[in-house]
């Protein structure tokens, strides 16, 4: 026996949030074959009704692509110096077990030597609803990286399509439970056997103990000729969390601000002195799968990728570190 | 004065030193009255003025802006001004399809001697902004509904012969010693074939999208030595480009032209350009579409709408514009060892992705690439964001194509299009 909520229960649920004001974000066609996850508009715009991998990740609720950190004003006498407000309630609904697994693994970086309030405060804020895969594609390898395509880490609810249309609903957490407490759910029967998600496609403890002793290997600038560098795996990865700070102003009043950044640009490692210590390519790729599966292993015990594929999804060039990895596992 | 309600608007002129700076000065001298509403900021020459600094005016401010040099034939350094003419055409055009409100933008030419044609410019200028109100292009409410979808071309038959005579012919330049890589598509994406055993690893499918021309840049790839080349008829007027700005030394690179049906591609369905043309050997062969479209068919789907509408629509689209780069690193002819949008001192465009910052982007990316971009795709199909950057490449190319018959990448012998004039470039919207 579960609790149960049909389609158009959940949609008037979703409409009730954002009725209410509150910022929910979610899957929605932004052009024929494009997906993205961004605030709604409307319960109806909400990509409910069959499996998308939306081409970005739901880090932006927690860590935006611009954000200021703080403010001056300059007035005829004084300096004034403000805080960038950041609490806002965020509601995530259908983001995959591949997208909520990444809010508990950025909580370890943003948590580390400094806590990062501003990030604490977003994450606070936030509650995820995710929908359990039916279906996965030729990039996906959430198994490979120890998630399923339902797996509940990072969630606070998860929904498992049923066969009606429906969903079989377990609320993971009380706020999750406040956000139902209207729902209208039914008892019934566990809807249908969860799908088992794609084979596991290599092991990620092989290619972290390859990367341990082949820092110098021809391996690397072999399998980067086609990387242009142009960073839309970095961005559209869920777990990728590298930023820029920037001053943004004038005489009168700015801010400072974060924006993202990648390790795949060149300008990424530019010393001012002109000295790049990351001067070609193949460094800055060895650099990606590096940090996935060897620096952050080391540092928080666990790998930094959920195996959602964006990265070989976005890649103009046929990259991403699914067919990279698979080479360093399969020999 | 005329009647202003309060709102005094900040007008800012761009102007040359030599001409219309003089110009103001005399109206000074000369006790002209004219509003004090225009920030006059001098440049050397009206080709010094950067379309960004227009764009940069509107980002602080300024509700109209007038720039302003010396008349033709009258230029300090000769024919500046002739090439800022045909720089405006072009943004002009630009800034149309975006839906800029064009009542805002002024160009004029002043000399020294026309202290009164500049008091009445301004005067003018002034009151026209007054009666149009506050302007603030970046309060638009973006327009989320799609556009109608775009013409889309089927993937046209891969002639399997061809896959097989591309891995010969690969095969041999890499055993002569004429190539020391081959460029190529594989299964999943380029291939850099160095060794005359790995020639299979060659593909040719309706999955060969890339423009290769884009790895002549990088030195990752210059680094591999000489190189062959696999280009379709389209990726090859990049070469042409490449070689007319001294990029490539043509004569060192081997091009093994691909005939090509199509790759399903937006870009497919209006192509004329199925073979190569100036390729050193050529495989199989393809005929263009007996019922061609309109290459610009997508832009005047854009300029159907009003200004405010399209205004809304590329609001939406740059919206999402994350500042990745993605369009820059992927397009053949962005070569730039340090890009613009890369350079800090001065910062002309915002590194942020926010919204004044990425209009600021899309705006110099694309006049940039003006008469430049070849239309390979290369950007939108890298875009992880979806924008539709084709559409302002094609404004920038309809209007080379419309005003200076000039297509890039078409005409090996042709100057390039920026960086050269005419003198019967049209003006009729200067004062
Ligand atoms: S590295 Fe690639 S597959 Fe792994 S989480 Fe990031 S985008 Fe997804
Ligand atoms: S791996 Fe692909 S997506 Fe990542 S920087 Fe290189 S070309 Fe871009
Ligand atoms: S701007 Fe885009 S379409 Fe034009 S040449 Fe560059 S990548 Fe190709
Ligand atoms: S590729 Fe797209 S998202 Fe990235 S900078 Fe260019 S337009 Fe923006």
């Amino acid at each position: 026996m579960s609790e149960q909520i049909s389609r158009d229960n959940l949609r008037t649920l979703v409409a009730g949030w954002l009725a209410a004001g509150k910022k929910v974000v979610g899957p929605v066609q932004v052009k024929p074959g494009m997906a993205l996850f961004a605030p709604l508009r409307s319960a109806d715009a909400l990509l409910l009704d069959r499996w998308v991998r939306p081409s970005n990740s739901i880090k932006e609720v927690v860590f935006p692509r611009h954000e200021a950190l703080y403010g001056y004003r300059i007035g005829k006498n004084s300096v004034e110096l403000f805080d960038a407000a950041v609490f806002e309630e965020q509601i995530v609904i259908g983001a995959h077990p591949c997208d909520a697994a990444s809010l508990p693994i950025l909580d370890k970086l943003f948590n580390w030597d400094f806590q990062d309030e501003i990030y604490n405060q977003r994450r606070a804020g936030v509650t995820v609803i995710s929908v359990a895969c039916t279906e996965s594609d030729d990039e996906c390898f959430c198994t490979s990286v120890g998630l399923s395509p339902s797996a509940e880490r990072g969630s606070d609810a998860m929904l498992l399509p049923r066969a009606d249309g429906g969903f079989d609903v377990r609320l993971l957490s009380d706020k999750a439970r406040g956000l139902f407490a209207e729902a209208k759910l039914a008892a019934g029967s566990d809807g249908q056997a969860a799908y088992a998600g794609p084979a596991s496609k290599f092991d990620p403890a092989q290619v972290g103990a390859f990367a341990k002793d082949h820092f110098e290997d021809p391996f690397w600038a072999e399998h980067a000729l086609a990387c242009v560098g142009c960073g839309a795996c970095a961005y559209t990865c869920p777990v990728c969390h590298c930023f820029d700070i920037v001053d943004e102003g004038n005489g009168r009043e700015g801010v400072r601000a974060r924006n993202w950044d990648a390790c795949q640009y060149g300008m990424f490692t530019l010393h001012a002195s002109g000295h790049n210590p990351r001067n070609n390519q193949a460094a800055r790729q060895r650099q990606r799968i590096y940090h996935k599966f060897y620096m952050y292993p080391e540092k928080f015990g666990e790998i930094l990728c959920t195996g959602c594929g964006n990265c070989a999804r976005n890649c103009p060039e046929g990259l991403g570190v699914l067919p990279v990895v698979t080479e360093v596992s399969h020999g | 004065m005329s009647e202003t309600n309060g709102f005094e608007p900040k007008i800012v002129a761009y102007v040359c030193n030599w001409c219309t700076y003089l110009g103001a000065d005399l109206a000074g001298t000369s006790r002209l009255e004219y509003p004090s509403n225009v920030r006059i900021i001098r440049l050397p020459c009206t080709g010094r003025i950067d379309a960004n600094l227009v764009v940069k005016a509107f980002e602080i401010g300024a509700d109209a802006v007038l720039v302003s040099g010396c008349h033709p034939g009258d230029c300090h350094y000769n024919a500046g001004n002739y090439h800022a003419r045909r720089r405006w055409i072009l943004f002009r055009e630009l800034m149309e399809t975006i839906g800029f409100d064009m009542r805002r933008l002024h160009f004029s030419w002043i000399s020294a001697a026309e202290g009164k044609k500049f008091q009445q410019v301004i005067t003018e200028i002034t009151e026209k902004t007054i009666a149009l109100g506050p302007y603030n292009p970046y309060g638009a409410e973006p327009r989320v509904e799609p556009l109608s979808p775009m013409p889309q071309a089927a993937a046209g038959a891969c002639d399997p012969a061809a896959e097989l005579e591309l891995r010969t012919a690969a095969k041999r330049v890499l055993e002569s010693g004429q190539a020391n890589v081959v460029i190529g598509y594989g299964a999943r994406g380029p291939v850099f074939i160095t060794r005359p055993d790995d020639v299979d690893r060659l593909v040719w499918n309706a999955n060969c999208h890339q423009n290769l021309a884009t790895y002549l840049k990088r030195k990752e790839i210059r680094a591999l030595g000489k190189a062959a080349i696999v280009m379709k008829g389209c990726d090859e007027r990049a070469l042409i480009i490449l070689e007319r700005e001294s990029q490539i030394a043509r004569p060192d690179l081997h091009v093994i032209g691909m005939a090509c049906n199509g790759m399903g591609q937006p870009k497919c369905a209006a192509c004329d350009t199925r073979e190569t043309r100036f390729a050193d050997e050529k495989i199989s062969s393809a005929q263009p579409p007996a019922d061609m479209p309109d290459r610009y068919v997508a832009v005047d789907q854009i300029l159907a709408m009003e200004p405010a509408d399209r205004m809304a629509f590329f609001t939406a689209e740059f919206d999402r514009c994350l500042k990745c780069y993605a369009c820059r690193q992927v397009c053949p002819m962005c070569y730039c060892e340090r890009c613009i949008a890369d350079k800090n001192r001065p910062q002309a465009i915002d590194t942020s992705p926010h919204r004044q910052g990425n209009f600021a982007w899309h705006i110099a990316r694309a006049m940039h690439l003006a008469g430049r971009c070849v239309g390979c795709d290369e950007c939108t199909r890298a875009c992880p964001a979806g924008i539709d950057l084709r559409l302002l490449n094609l404004t920038l190319a309809r209007t080379a194509e419309q005003q200076f018959a000039y297509r890039a990448g078409m005409d090996p012998a042709l100057d390039p299009l920026i960086g050269t004039f005419s003198l019967q470039d049209k003006e009729e919207f200067i004062r």
